[in-house]
């Protein structure tokens, strides 16, 4: 018992000295510090990335040609029956009526040079593709580029936080792995004094107020749009009556486990009611289990069944198909959240009917160019959103080579 | 006694030093590398970020090192950390954390009495109860929050979430404050009392324990007891001083846990291991990631590290074992008196050829 416990003691000892010593020397100034060179920001002004490529040939930046129209907040959301479009508001404008709070000034010295960090949720060929997509634009301005990956584990990613606040970068982009946790984490980051952009899940409203802004998706407004091509293509294959649906969600906590669930429904409710919801789960992003709850769902609603929205194009859809193959079942309008080479096969091969345009790498691309801009002294809206589509058969050869 | 014979006891008290120190040299090693090539380790921020860290696993594997010493398997802490993280923020609203805290931790308790219980009296592998346990805590998770993360942002929720993580003097937050007094409690508690003992010999050999006289059910339900206390203080400190309890908070502390405690020394078999030890191996684990993440290295090297780390030593273990089994027995002051006579029979033909 002793032994150890000495051997220790003179370890820690030996390496708290030094670390004392370290703990001073290295607090010297933000390596960003250097970019406020002459003539940087003119630099930065001109360069041009508007001619970079997504690998499946779309414009690598892309912003959605009209912002969307936010209604006004009614005085308790949460009051309103879920099917209700504005019972998520929270979720849905979370960022819109922010009280932004000890937001950094831009240094308006040009993106040329500056340090970043960009953490994402865990590791995934999305995650890689949306970092590829960064990476471009960051070397697009010379930036310092720092990507950091948890693998989806939130202990891990508060370390990450905690790590890059240590390293004093320019900027922190972070994707939180969920929205609740979100507010403690961009605050965190925000009293640090290091700006902060948060981008693809939407964090809930609280977190807004610590960031500069919030770069991504537009989950709720795909999936609204999406539910209105699903239910007509149901609609002219089943008509109106005994229309149910069941829905895969994506996983508990983040904006999409909402958004590609209640929007399709809160949507249907106004757009198309006779479509009834039988069940909504949530098997995770394996086929096998998919395949499971699918197999599960045709047993208990039989032809009731005319249609399923996945949260996940690739593996939920893999096991979708196997199970109507399975059942003999062809006459079920399948949509999913999109764009994975998978689930673009499928809408190639017939078997998925529409897909939503989710452009892996202009996601990243998107938050590191709004990091730039800010930088570079522009304006930024409390809310950037990537452009909505719709893919079908019609042109799903357009976005070939797929992303991820 | 001849030189080669004192030169091969010190090299075996040496190879019995490193053994049973092995954890506290590989954490010292990890560390001085660290702290010698990792840009920006030896800051007071980020060693504090470290212990912060460590803290809510090296919580759990106080409870886990006690469940492996006395031979059993604990599946389900990491849904008990999620539990309490959910009870204690989900509670705080109504009853405030003086109320939703002890809650939180009277859950974990009587989870770890349940499956004590099932384990002791019940006779049903520990492995199936905890396993079911878990299954059953997660759908309960599922049902009280209906999918959703809880979080708080009041300002008084985040008063304590900055309190749990402000830094006393470096190094030390009162998260840490908490985790280093039931480390250091367990570690005597287990090494220095008669009663803490008595759990490596239930571990050790159960029937001796019984024939001895202890009442080796009683163990075993406290060691899960003990568990479920320790799995429900780290997810609900984690949750205080994060503002929010996500519904997969204590996923990846099981196997985390489980890697720690076999590498700081526990034997899977029971009877053998030290919380002090389980400590020091998640600690190692912390500063082998911190430093791979300085270093800008993925996920993947963490990963492919940490695994051939938890090989090495799980080898070792193995090879231990066979020399300990290969040895069983054997007296060894008769075999050296062999040895010794065979080396003068031998000096003696020398002799006689000469």
């Amino acid at each position: 018992m002793k032994r150890p416990m000495t051997l220790v003691l003179v370890l820690l000892l030996a390496l708290a000295l030094p670390a004392a010593v370290f703990a001073g020397g290295q607090k010297e100034a933000a390596p960003g510090a250097a970019a406020a060179a002459a003539g940087n920001l003119e630099r930065s002004l001109a360069v041009d990335t508007s001619g970079l490529k997504s690998e499946d040939g779309q414009p690598l930046i892309i912003l959605q040609e009209k912002q969307r129209e936010v209604p006004s907040r009614p005085a308790n959301p949460d009051a309103l029956p879920e099917d209700d479009p504005l019972h998520w508001w929270d979720i849905e404008f979370a960022g819109w009526n922010a009280n932004k709070q000890n937001i950094p000034e831009s240094p308006k010295d040009g993106a040329i040079g500056k340090s970043i960090v960009f953490i994402v949720h865990g590791d995934h060929p999305w995650t890689t593709a949306c970092t590829l997509g960064a990476q471009k634009i960051a070397n697009a301005y010379n930036m310092k580029f720092k990507p950091l990956s948890p693998n989806w584990d939130l202990a891990v990613q508060n370390q990450m936080i905690d790590q890059a606040i240590n390293e004093r970068p320019d900027m922190i982009l972070l994707i939180p792995l969920d929205a609740k946790t979100a507010p403690q984490q961009a605050r965190k980051i925000n009293q640090a004094g290091i700006p902060l952009i948060l981008f693809n899940t939407l964090p809930s409203a609280a977190a807004m107020d610590y960031c500069i802004t919030w770069t991504g998706p537009d989950d709720f407004g795909q999936f609204r749009m999406l539910s209105r091509v699903w239910a007509d293509e149901m609609k002219r294959i089943h008509g109106t009556s005994g229309v149910g649906v069941a829905y895969t969600q994506h996983a508990p906590g983040g904006s999409p486990y909402f958004a590609r669930c209640w929007g399709p429904i809160s949507e249907l409710s106004g757009y198309a009611p006779w479509v009834k919801t039988l069940d909504k789960q949530a098997p995770g992003f394996e086929a096998d289990k998919t395949m499971q709850l699918v197999s599960d769902w045709l047993t208990r609603f039989g032809r009731d069944l005319k249609g399923i929205c996945a949260a996940d194009d690739s593996s939920q859809a893999l096991g979708i198909f196997e199970a109507l193959e399975k059942a003999g079942r062809r006459d079920v309008v399948v949509v999913a959240a999109g764009n994975s080479k998978v689930g673009m096969d499928l809408v190639k091969d017939g078997k998925l009917f529409a897909i939503t345009y989710q452009t892996a790498e202009g996601d990243g691309a998107l938050a590191v160019q709004t990091a730039a801009d800010w930088f570079n002294g522009k304006e930024i809206p409390p809310v950037k959103y990537l452009p909505k589509h719709i893919i079908t058969k019609a042109d799903v050869e357009d976005f070939y080579p797929p992303q991820w | 006694m001849n030189n080669d014979s004192k030169k091969g006891r010190g090299r075996e008290k040496t190879l019995t030093f490193i053994d049973r120190n092995r954890i506290f040299l590989l954490f010292g090693v990890v560390f001085l590398v660290m702290a010698l090539f990792a840009p920006r380790f030896m800051t007071s921020f980020n060693l504090t970020t470290i212990m912060r860290t460590t803290a809510m696993n090296a919580t759990a594997a106080i409870g886990f090192t006690l469940i492996l010493i006395v031979g059993q398997l604990d599946l389900s802490i990491g849904t008990i950390i999620t539990f309490a993280g959910v009870v204690g923020l989900g509670l705080k609203q109504y009853i405030g954390y003086g109320g939703s805290v002890p809650i939180a931790i009277l859950a974990g308790c009587a989870i770890g009495l349940i499956n004590g219980l099932l384990v002791a009296k019940a006779k049903i592998s520990s492995f199936i109860v905890t396993l079911g346990m878990l299954t059953l805590l997660q759908g309960a998770i599922y049902t009280i929050t209906r999918g959703n993360s809880i979080s708080l942002s009041s300002p008084d929720a985040f008063a304590v979430s900055d309190w749990l993580a402000r830094m006393i003097i470096p190094l030390i937050t009162p998260r840490v404050v908490i985790t280093l007094v039931l480390v250091g409690g367990f570690t005597v508690f287990l090494r220095l009392t008669r009663v803490g003992r008595n759990f490596y010999m239930v571990g050790g050999n159960r029937q001796t324990a019984w024939l001895s006289g202890m009442d080796t059910d009683l163990y075993t339900i406290v060691a899960f007891v003990i568990s479920g206390f320790t799995a429900a203080v780290g997810g609900v400190l984690f949750a205080m001083e994060g503002a929010a309890a996500t519904l997969n908070l204590g996923n990846t502390s099981l196997m985390y846990v489980i890697s720690a405690v076999i590498i700081g020394g526990t034997a899977m078999s029971g009877g053998k291991g030290g919380v002090l030890k389980s400590f020091f191996a998640i600690l190692m684990l912390d500063v082998l990631y911190n430093g791979i993440i300085l270093f800008g290295l993925g996920n993947e090297v963490k990963i492919f590290i940490a695994g051939i780390i938890l090989a090495a030593v799980v080898l070792y273990e193995a090879y231990t074992r066979y020399k300990h089994d290969k040895t069983v027995g054997q007296r060894a002051e008769l075999l050296k008196e062999v040895d010794e006579l065979k080396e003068r029979i031998k000096t003696a033909k020398h002799r006689a050829a000469v």
